[in-house]
Protein backbone atom coordinates (compact mmCIF):
# COMPACT_ATOMS: atom_id res chain seq x y z
CA UNK A 1 0.00 0.00 0.00
CA UNK A 2 2.70 2.48 0.95
CA UNK A 3 5.19 0.99 -1.54
CA UNK A 4 1.97 1.31 -4.24
CA UNK A 5 1.60 5.30 -3.19
CA UNK A 6 5.65 5.97 -3.12
CA UNK A 7 5.54 4.35 -6.64
CA UNK A 8 2.62 7.24 -7.40
CA UNK A 9 4.27 9.39 -5.85
CA UNK A 10 7.85 9.00 -7.87
CA UNK A 11 5.79 8.85 -11.20
CA UNK A 12 4.51 12.20 -10.65
CA UNK A 13 8.25 13.65 -9.56
CA UNK A 14 11.14 13.01 -11.04
CA UNK A 15 13.42 10.79 -9.67
CA UNK A 16 16.23 13.47 -8.66
CA UNK A 17 13.50 14.97 -6.66
CA UNK A 18 12.50 12.11 -5.35
CA UNK A 19 15.59 10.10 -3.97
CA UNK A 20 13.65 9.15 -0.36
CA UNK A 21 16.75 6.45 0.73
CA UNK A 22 19.28 9.12 -0.42
CA UNK A 23 17.41 11.98 1.80
CA UNK A 24 16.56 10.26 4.68
CA UNK A 25 20.60 9.39 5.20
CA UNK A 26 21.14 12.79 4.83
CA UNK A 27 18.94 13.83 7.44
CA UNK A 28 20.18 11.49 10.15
CA UNK A 29 23.53 12.26 9.58
CA UNK A 30 22.67 15.98 9.01
CA UNK A 31 20.72 15.84 12.44
CA UNK A 32 23.60 13.71 14.20
CA UNK A 33 26.28 15.95 13.20
CA UNK A 34 24.36 19.34 14.01
CA UNK A 35 23.77 18.15 17.34
CA UNK A 36 26.93 17.37 17.80
CA UNK A 37 28.74 19.64 17.22
CA UNK A 38 26.65 22.33 18.94
CA UNK A 39 27.82 19.78 21.90
CA UNK A 40 31.30 19.88 21.07
CA UNK A 41 31.17 24.20 21.46
CA UNK A 42 28.63 23.85 24.46
CA UNK A 43 29.76 20.81 26.37
CA UNK A 44 31.85 21.79 30.02
CA UNK A 45 34.01 18.40 29.70
CA UNK A 46 37.11 18.80 26.95
CA UNK A 47 37.47 15.04 26.65
CA UNK A 48 33.53 14.69 25.98
CA UNK A 49 34.09 17.94 23.56
CA UNK A 50 36.92 15.48 21.61
CA UNK A 51 34.36 12.41 21.20
CA UNK A 52 31.73 14.81 20.07
CA UNK A 53 34.43 15.84 17.26
CA UNK A 54 34.63 12.34 16.63
CA UNK A 55 30.96 11.93 15.55
CA UNK A 56 30.72 15.49 13.34
CA UNK A 57 34.21 14.07 11.75
CA UNK A 58 32.59 10.93 11.01
CA UNK A 59 29.53 12.84 9.72
CA UNK A 60 31.47 14.19 7.57
CA UNK A 61 33.12 11.61 5.67
CA UNK A 62 29.62 9.86 5.41
CA UNK A 63 28.28 13.20 3.72
CA UNK A 64 31.33 13.10 1.65
CA UNK A 65 30.45 8.83 0.33
CA UNK A 66 27.09 10.12 0.04
CA UNK A 67 27.92 12.46 -3.02
CA UNK A 68 30.26 9.86 -4.37
CA UNK A 69 33.32 11.12 -2.96
CA UNK A 70 34.56 7.78 -1.78
CA UNK A 71 37.97 8.17 -1.65
CA UNK A 72 37.59 11.99 0.28
CA UNK A 73 35.76 10.08 2.46
CA UNK A 74 38.50 7.43 3.28
CA UNK A 75 41.17 10.07 3.64
CA UNK A 76 38.87 11.98 5.67
CA UNK A 77 38.27 8.92 8.25
CA UNK A 78 42.15 8.37 8.03
CA UNK A 79 43.29 11.62 8.52
CA UNK A 80 40.97 12.77 10.65
CA UNK A 81 39.72 10.32 13.06
CA UNK A 82 42.72 8.03 12.98
CA UNK A 83 45.41 10.81 13.38
CA UNK A 84 43.87 14.35 14.24
CA UNK A 85 41.37 13.62 17.00
CA UNK A 86 44.71 11.29 18.73
CA UNK A 87 46.81 14.74 18.29
CA UNK A 88 44.07 16.42 20.49
CA UNK A 89 43.64 13.75 23.05
CA UNK A 90 47.42 13.82 23.16
CA UNK A 91 46.94 17.50 23.48
CA UNK A 92 44.36 17.32 26.32
CA UNK A 93 46.40 14.79 28.06
CA UNK A 94 49.42 16.49 28.09
CA UNK A 95 47.96 19.86 29.20
CA UNK A 96 46.20 18.26 32.09
CA UNK A 97 45.30 21.63 34.06
CA UNK A 98 42.18 21.53 31.75
CA UNK A 99 40.93 17.67 31.70
CA UNK A 100 37.99 19.10 33.76
CA UNK A 101 35.22 21.32 33.33
CA UNK A 102 35.48 24.55 30.59
CA UNK A 103 32.94 26.33 32.62
CA UNK A 104 35.12 29.26 32.99
CA UNK A 105 33.57 31.07 29.92
CA UNK A 106 31.23 34.27 30.63
CA UNK A 107 27.88 34.91 29.32
CA UNK A 108 28.33 38.08 28.14
CA UNK A 109 31.45 36.07 25.85
CA UNK A 110 28.67 33.46 25.17
CA UNK A 111 26.02 36.19 24.29
CA UNK A 112 28.00 37.72 21.76
CA UNK A 113 29.57 34.56 20.16
CA UNK A 114 25.44 33.18 19.68
CA UNK A 115 25.01 36.65 18.18
CA UNK A 116 27.52 36.53 16.04
CA UNK A 117 26.94 32.94 15.34
CA UNK A 118 23.00 33.32 14.56
CA UNK A 119 24.14 36.05 12.12
CA UNK A 120 26.33 34.77 9.88
CA UNK A 121 24.24 31.68 9.75
CA UNK A 122 21.12 34.08 8.65
CA UNK A 123 23.12 35.71 6.10
CA UNK A 124 24.27 33.37 4.70
CA UNK A 125 20.88 31.05 4.47
CA UNK A 126 19.53 33.23 2.69
CA UNK A 127 22.92 34.26 0.12
CA UNK A 128 22.57 30.25 -0.09
CA UNK A 129 18.34 29.77 -0.49
CA UNK A 130 18.32 32.73 -2.65
CA UNK A 131 21.15 31.49 -5.23
CA UNK A 132 21.02 27.60 -5.31
CA UNK A 133 17.34 26.33 -4.18
CA UNK A 134 16.78 24.89 -8.10
CA UNK A 135 19.88 23.19 -8.20
CA UNK A 136 19.85 19.33 -7.95
CA UNK A 137 22.52 17.22 -7.83
CA UNK A 138 22.08 14.36 -10.31
CA UNK A 139 24.31 11.54 -9.55
CA UNK A 140 25.01 8.21 -11.71
CA UNK A 141 22.55 9.08 -14.86
CA UNK A 142 24.08 7.45 -17.93
CA UNK A 143 24.48 9.70 -20.27
CA UNK A 144 22.99 8.90 -23.97
CA UNK A 145 25.98 9.17 -26.79
CA UNK A 146 24.37 9.71 -29.69
CA UNK A 147 26.98 9.88 -32.24
CA UNK A 148 25.37 11.54 -35.80
CA UNK A 149 27.65 10.93 -38.75
CA UNK A 150 27.79 12.89 -41.90
CA UNK A 151 30.70 12.71 -44.28
CA UNK A 152 32.35 15.86 -42.80
CA UNK A 153 32.43 14.24 -39.26
CA UNK A 154 33.57 10.69 -39.71
CA UNK A 155 37.03 11.77 -39.25
CA UNK A 156 36.22 12.76 -35.83
CA UNK A 157 35.07 8.92 -34.87
CA UNK A 158 37.09 6.35 -33.24
CA UNK A 159 38.68 4.20 -35.90
CA UNK A 160 36.59 1.12 -35.86
CA UNK A 161 33.34 2.52 -35.63
CA UNK A 162 34.75 4.40 -39.13
CA UNK A 163 35.68 0.60 -40.59
CA UNK A 164 32.08 -0.69 -39.45
CA UNK A 165 30.30 2.34 -40.62
CA UNK A 166 29.74 1.05 -44.35
CA UNK A 167 27.91 -2.01 -42.83
CA UNK A 168 25.08 0.58 -42.00
CA UNK A 169 22.38 0.27 -44.05
CA UNK A 170 21.70 3.32 -46.04
CA UNK A 171 24.93 4.83 -45.24
CA UNK A 172 25.69 7.10 -48.25
CA UNK A 173 28.21 10.04 -48.51
CA UNK A 174 25.23 12.47 -48.06
CA UNK A 175 23.20 10.75 -45.45
CA UNK A 176 23.00 11.81 -41.76
CA UNK A 177 23.21 8.47 -39.68
CA UNK A 178 22.06 8.35 -36.30
CA UNK A 179 23.81 5.74 -33.92
CA UNK A 180 22.77 5.52 -29.87
CA UNK A 181 24.73 4.17 -27.88
CA UNK A 182 23.53 0.65 -27.82
CA UNK A 183 23.73 0.59 -31.23
CA UNK A 184 27.27 2.08 -31.21
CA UNK A 185 28.20 -0.86 -28.37
CA UNK A 186 26.81 -3.63 -30.75
CA UNK A 187 28.46 -1.87 -33.71
CA UNK A 188 31.68 -2.34 -31.94
CA UNK A 189 32.12 -4.03 -28.74
CA UNK A 190 35.94 -4.05 -28.92
CA UNK A 191 35.85 -0.08 -28.85
CA UNK A 192 36.87 0.74 -25.19
CA UNK A 193 35.30 4.23 -25.04
CA UNK A 194 35.09 4.38 -21.51
CA UNK A 195 38.03 4.63 -18.96
CA UNK A 196 38.69 0.88 -17.92
CA UNK A 197 37.36 0.86 -14.18
CA UNK A 198 35.11 3.97 -14.63
CA UNK A 199 31.50 2.40 -13.87
CA UNK A 200 33.08 1.57 -10.67
CA UNK A 201 31.49 3.55 -8.10
CA UNK A 202 33.36 6.74 -6.76
CA UNK A 203 36.36 8.57 -8.33
CA UNK A 204 39.40 7.90 -7.02
CA UNK A 205 41.24 7.34 -10.26
CA UNK A 206 40.27 10.79 -11.68
CA UNK A 207 41.28 11.95 -8.25
CA UNK A 208 44.83 10.66 -9.08
CA UNK A 209 44.78 11.47 -12.69
CA UNK A 210 44.25 15.57 -11.35
CA UNK A 211 46.67 15.23 -8.59
CA UNK A 212 49.19 13.86 -9.94
CA UNK A 213 49.18 15.79 -13.37
CA UNK A 214 47.13 19.26 -13.67
CA UNK A 215 47.31 19.97 -9.57
CA UNK A 216 51.32 18.88 -9.29
CA UNK A 217 52.78 21.42 -8.42
CA UNK A 218 50.49 22.56 -5.06
CA UNK A 219 50.89 18.59 -4.30
CA UNK A 220 54.53 19.23 -3.98
CA UNK A 221 54.00 22.48 -1.99
CA UNK A 222 51.48 20.66 0.23
CA UNK A 223 54.46 17.95 0.76
CA UNK A 224 56.96 20.78 1.76
CA UNK A 225 54.37 22.66 3.63
CA UNK A 226 54.01 18.91 5.86
CA UNK A 227 57.72 18.69 6.53
CA UNK A 228 57.97 22.28 7.49
CA UNK A 229 54.83 21.56 9.44
CA UNK A 230 56.63 18.33 11.45
CA UNK A 231 59.39 20.17 11.69
CA UNK A 232 57.96 23.53 13.18
CA UNK A 233 56.32 21.27 15.67
CA UNK A 234 59.04 19.66 17.14
CA UNK A 235 61.22 22.87 17.19
CA UNK A 236 58.22 24.41 18.93
CA UNK A 237 57.47 21.81 21.43
CA UNK A 238 60.90 20.21 22.55
CA UNK A 239 62.00 21.09 25.91
CA UNK A 240 65.18 23.13 25.91
CA UNK B 1 19.66 15.57 -3.66
CA UNK B 2 19.11 19.22 -3.65
CA UNK B 3 22.62 21.44 -3.07
CA UNK B 4 21.84 23.65 -1.30
CA UNK B 5 21.05 20.97 1.77
CA UNK B 6 24.53 20.26 1.55
CA UNK B 7 25.38 24.00 1.41
CA UNK B 8 23.39 25.14 4.40
CA UNK B 9 24.83 21.88 6.40
CA UNK B 10 27.87 23.45 6.20
CA UNK B 11 26.83 26.94 6.61
CA UNK B 12 25.22 25.98 9.75
CA UNK B 13 28.57 23.67 10.90
CA UNK B 14 30.45 26.67 9.72
CA UNK B 15 28.65 28.73 12.63
CA UNK B 16 28.93 26.71 14.90
CA UNK B 17 32.53 26.41 14.47
CA UNK B 18 32.73 30.26 14.61
CA UNK B 19 30.81 30.37 18.11
CA UNK B 20 33.04 27.70 19.42
CA UNK B 21 36.51 29.86 17.92
CA UNK B 22 34.60 33.01 20.04
CA UNK B 23 33.83 31.61 23.24
CA UNK B 24 36.09 29.33 23.95
CA UNK B 25 39.01 29.85 26.05
CA UNK B 26 40.56 26.53 26.46
CA UNK B 27 43.38 26.42 23.68
CA UNK B 28 42.60 22.79 22.15
CA UNK B 29 38.72 23.87 22.51
CA UNK B 30 39.52 26.80 20.08
CA UNK B 31 41.67 24.60 17.78
CA UNK B 32 38.41 21.62 17.41
CA UNK B 33 36.69 24.57 16.60
CA UNK B 34 38.51 25.78 13.82
CA UNK B 35 38.49 21.80 12.83
CA UNK B 36 34.68 21.90 12.43
CA UNK B 37 35.12 25.56 10.06
CA UNK B 38 37.70 23.56 8.37
CA UNK B 39 35.04 20.67 7.65
CA UNK B 40 32.61 22.84 6.35
CA UNK B 41 34.09 24.48 3.62
CA UNK B 42 35.52 20.82 3.06
CA UNK B 43 31.48 19.80 2.58
CA UNK B 44 31.07 22.55 0.14
CA UNK B 45 34.19 21.77 -1.91
CA UNK B 46 32.87 18.55 -2.62
CA UNK B 47 29.12 19.26 -2.92
CA UNK B 48 30.09 21.58 -5.37
CA UNK B 49 32.83 18.98 -6.90
CA UNK B 50 29.70 16.44 -7.41
CA UNK B 51 27.25 19.16 -8.53
CA UNK B 52 30.07 19.89 -11.77
CA UNK B 53 30.56 16.69 -12.02
CA UNK B 54 34.12 17.29 -11.94
CA UNK B 55 37.07 15.95 -9.37
CA UNK B 56 38.38 19.18 -8.74
CA UNK B 57 36.58 20.29 -5.57
CA UNK B 58 37.74 16.35 -4.46
CA UNK B 59 41.22 17.34 -5.21
CA UNK B 60 41.03 20.54 -2.83
CA UNK B 61 39.16 18.63 -0.66
CA UNK B 62 41.92 16.88 -0.09
CA UNK B 63 44.45 19.41 0.14
CA UNK B 64 42.82 21.36 2.37
CA UNK B 65 42.49 18.18 4.92
CA UNK B 66 46.44 17.95 4.88
CA UNK B 67 46.68 21.41 5.73
CA UNK B 68 44.26 20.99 8.39
CA UNK B 69 46.15 17.91 9.76
CA UNK B 70 49.38 20.57 9.49
CA UNK B 71 47.70 23.29 11.01
CA UNK B 72 46.80 20.80 14.34
CA UNK B 73 50.17 19.94 14.62
CA UNK B 74 51.67 23.14 14.82
CA UNK B 75 48.74 24.75 16.85
CA UNK B 76 48.92 21.92 19.51
CA UNK B 77 52.50 22.55 19.67
CA UNK B 78 52.11 25.57 20.05
CA UNK B 79 49.44 25.26 22.87
CA UNK B 80 51.78 22.66 24.64
CA UNK B 81 54.43 25.32 24.82
CA UNK B 82 52.01 27.84 26.28
CA UNK B 83 51.12 25.44 29.32
CA UNK B 84 54.81 24.80 30.02
CA UNK B 85 55.72 28.62 30.40
CA UNK B 86 52.25 29.13 31.73
CA UNK B 87 50.94 26.23 33.43
CA UNK B 88 47.17 27.31 31.55
CA UNK B 89 46.62 27.09 28.02
CA UNK B 90 43.37 29.74 28.59
CA UNK B 91 43.88 31.95 25.34
CA UNK B 92 42.22 34.49 27.43
CA UNK B 93 45.36 35.09 29.52
CA UNK B 94 47.39 35.15 26.04
CA UNK B 95 47.65 39.31 26.36
CA UNK B 96 51.28 40.49 26.59
CA UNK B 97 50.91 42.59 22.78
CA UNK B 98 47.47 44.27 24.76
CA UNK B 99 47.68 48.08 24.29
Amino acid sequence: MIGTFLAQASNSLTSAEFDIPENIAFAIIAGLMLFSAIKTVTTGNVMHAALYLVIVLAGVAAIFILLGSDFVGATQIMVYIGAVIVLFLFGIMLTKASLGDDDSVEDERRTMGAIVGVLLLVVMGYALIDTFSNEELVFGEPEQVVYVVTESTVGDLPGPVVEALPRLAGFADDDVVTISEAEFDSLVPEVQRRVPGAEVFGNTKQIADSIFGQYIVPFEAISVLLLAALIGAVVVARKE
Amino acid sequence: MMLNQFLLLAAALFCIGVYGVLTRRNGVLVLMSVELILNAVNINLVAFGAFQDNVMGDVFAVFVIAVAAAEVGVGLAMVLLMYRNRKSIDFSEVDLMKG
